[in-house]
């Protein structure tokens, strides 16, 4: 299994794969840093909930298409090249399609792990008053990392199943307005069978604006634990469904 | 005896239409295995069923004596190299760092790339992109990735596909080189019949998923006798007396053939021929080709 796993690690050379999530990072950075800029001192003093809550609505907007692009660097070697034929008799079908994921997730957890810096980042540069509750550190974590996997798994079977990646790729892009309106609509059950729309289900901070005072006022919503075992089992479903698909149906 | 691939009653059904029926193949230890047949005749999935690509509608696959399920054909397929079809590769890497993929899911020694690579002339080649290559280069690439780990058995599925004809004498050199050399079997298919006749010991044939013959390309020539070729200005003098003579005979144009016969018999023909008037300028005795032989079990023609 470690020694299939390498030579993943080996496909990948020069794909720039990291540089394609580094520029994601980039980017959020940025977006952030403009976003907190006019901040008043109270979203500076609750600047916790203010990056909780931010993250995942930019998260919502960029990571599925990261998500495409990163599925579509990952598979479409092999797509391109015909390799399934050679490999699939060196290595399980299946297997080929578990690798591939874990190599995705290993690139999502790092990126996951490059928001947490940049919010650790931005509360030491900026002095954000109220510390941040280990729970809600937590939530993130599962608030964004599981829903991105659903998207990984998604877009890595549109990505071995169609040889013109554009296909996967404008999956990605739509994903990226539905999980936009999703926020808007965030009570509607509907988003539960949409997977770009688990980042708005699973947030679990919340504000209100006051147009009088024009003061945005962030408070602790519960966490959506239901709507996290309804995540993970639609994970569980579709990475049975897929890899399935993969093994059968996949033409050699 | 042990065959290195036997399969019994292969059949593999797309819809409602058979790819491969009842296929028996039965490729011995040390050979050059021919699989012939035309485009679409279902070599192809012959050989993606033997390696497990595709999976059969029902028959039996045995290699190296042993009957090949889903759980044991990996370890069974450690043995075996393939190339099917066009090469695969990976583009954006290095011929070199092409080969250390394969070398590492294989689990054999890093020297073997080097001893590859020089096998099949690509050493000067191996750290440019493989996109760069030319696809006589990329066969030889997927060449050398089959024979990594030396395996004992390969599967060549049209392996000279696109070469132009240097690349295809030097295909055909390797191939015919590999069971003296370093003990392999190979199975190699194509559809250009004339290319087999130089590379292969044991031929079979294949045509709409049947196989139509099977057995040592020298006893297939065996039993596909030649003809006598006869040119005669006075053809119908000569048609006049083959029949008094009962002799058997096809017009071919303005040729006629007769069946194969010794060099004696046929200077007593040719003398009663021309004694009667028949007026001979050409006589030529005629050895089929693998084409020919092919046209006469299928009864149609194959492309070249």
């Amino acid at each position: 299994m470690l020694r299939e796993w390498k030579t993943e690690w080996m496909k990948i050379r020069r794909r720039k794969i990291g540089l394609l999530v580094g520029a994601f990072v980039v980017l959020i950075f940025a977006w952030m840093t403009w976003a907190i800029r006019d901040s008043s001192k109270e979203q500076i003093y609750d600047g916790w909930r203010v990056c909780f809550l931010q993250f995942s609505l930019i998260n919502t907007i960029l990571l599925p298409t990261m998500i495409a692009m990163l599925a579509s660097r990952l598979c479409d070697a092999e797509i391109k090249g015909n390799t399934l034929k050679l490999l699939c008799t060196m290595e399980k079908k299946g297997r080929l399609f578990d690798l591939k994921l874990l190599t995705g997730a290993v690139y999502l957890l790092l990126f996951i792990i490059a928001e947490y810096a940049m919010m650790f980042l931005l509360s030491a540069a900026l002095g954000f008053g109220r510390p941040a509750e280990p729970r809600h550190l937590i939530y993130f974590f599962l608030e964004n990392y599981t829903s991105s996997i659903l998207l990984l798994l998604l877009q890595q079977v549109l990505s071995f199943f169609y040889e013109n990646q554009i296909i996967p790729l404008a999956a990605g892009l739509f994903g990226s307005f539905a999980g936009l309106f999703s926020w808007f609509l965030p009570g509607a059950p509907v988003w539960y069978l949409i997977p770009w729309g688990y980042y708005s289900k699973l947030a679990y901070i919340s504000y209100t604006w006051d147009e009088a005072t024009r003061i945005t006022t962030y408070y602790n919503a519960p966490f959506n634990f239901p709507g996290l075992l309804a995540l993970l089992a639609i994970i569980a479903a579709g990475y049975a469904a897929g890899r399935y698909l993969f093994v059968t149906r996949k033409e050699i | 005896m042990k065959y290195m691939i036997e399969t019994n009653g292969l059949c593999k059904k797309y819809g409602d239409k058979y790819s491969v029926k009842k296929c028996s193949l039965k490729i011995r230890p040390g050979c050059v295995y021919g699989f012939l047949g035309p485009n679409g005749a279902g070599k192809s999935t012959t050989m993606k069923m033997i390696l497990g690509l595709v999976q059969p509608t029902a028959g039996e696959i045995r290699i190296f004596g042993e009957e090949v399920t889903e759980r044991n054909r990996i370890e069974i397929l450690r043995d075996t190299g393939s190339l099917i079809e066009s090469p695969s590769y990976y583009g954006h890497l290095t011929g070199r760092e092409n080969l250390e993929i394969i070398r590492t899911l294989k689990g054999v020694s890093r020297k073997e790339i080097d001893e590859v690579l020089q096998i099949v002339r690509l050493e000067g080649q191996q750290k440019k992109k493989v996109r760069e290559y030319s696809l006589g280069m990329k066969q030889r690439l997927g060449l050398a990735a089959a024979l990594l780990g030396r395996p004992k058995l390969l599967l060549l599925d049209e392996p000279t596909n696109g070469l132009d004809p240097a690349g295809i004498q030097e295909m055909r050199d390797l191939i015919s080189d590999l069971p003296e050399h370093y003990g392999m079997t190979v199975m190699v298919s194509s559809h250009l019949l004339s290319e087999m006749d130089q590379m292969v010991t044991d031929v079979g044939i294949i045509d709409k998923g049947k196989m139509i013959y099977q057995g040592s390309l020298e006893k297939l020539h065996e039993q596909a006798k030649g003809s006598l070729k006869v040119h005669a200005l006075n053809q119908g003098t000569a048609v006049r007396i083959l029949d008094e003579h009962r002799e058997k005979y096809r017009i071919d144009g303005a040729d006629l053939l007769l069946p194969e016969r010794s060099e004696r018999e046929v200077a007593d023909v040719v003398t009663m021929l021309a004694a009667e008037g028949a007026q001979i300028t050409h006589v030529e005795m005629q050895q089929k080709s693998l084409e020919d032989i092919f046209l006469a079990l299928t009864g149609r023609q194959v492309s070249l």
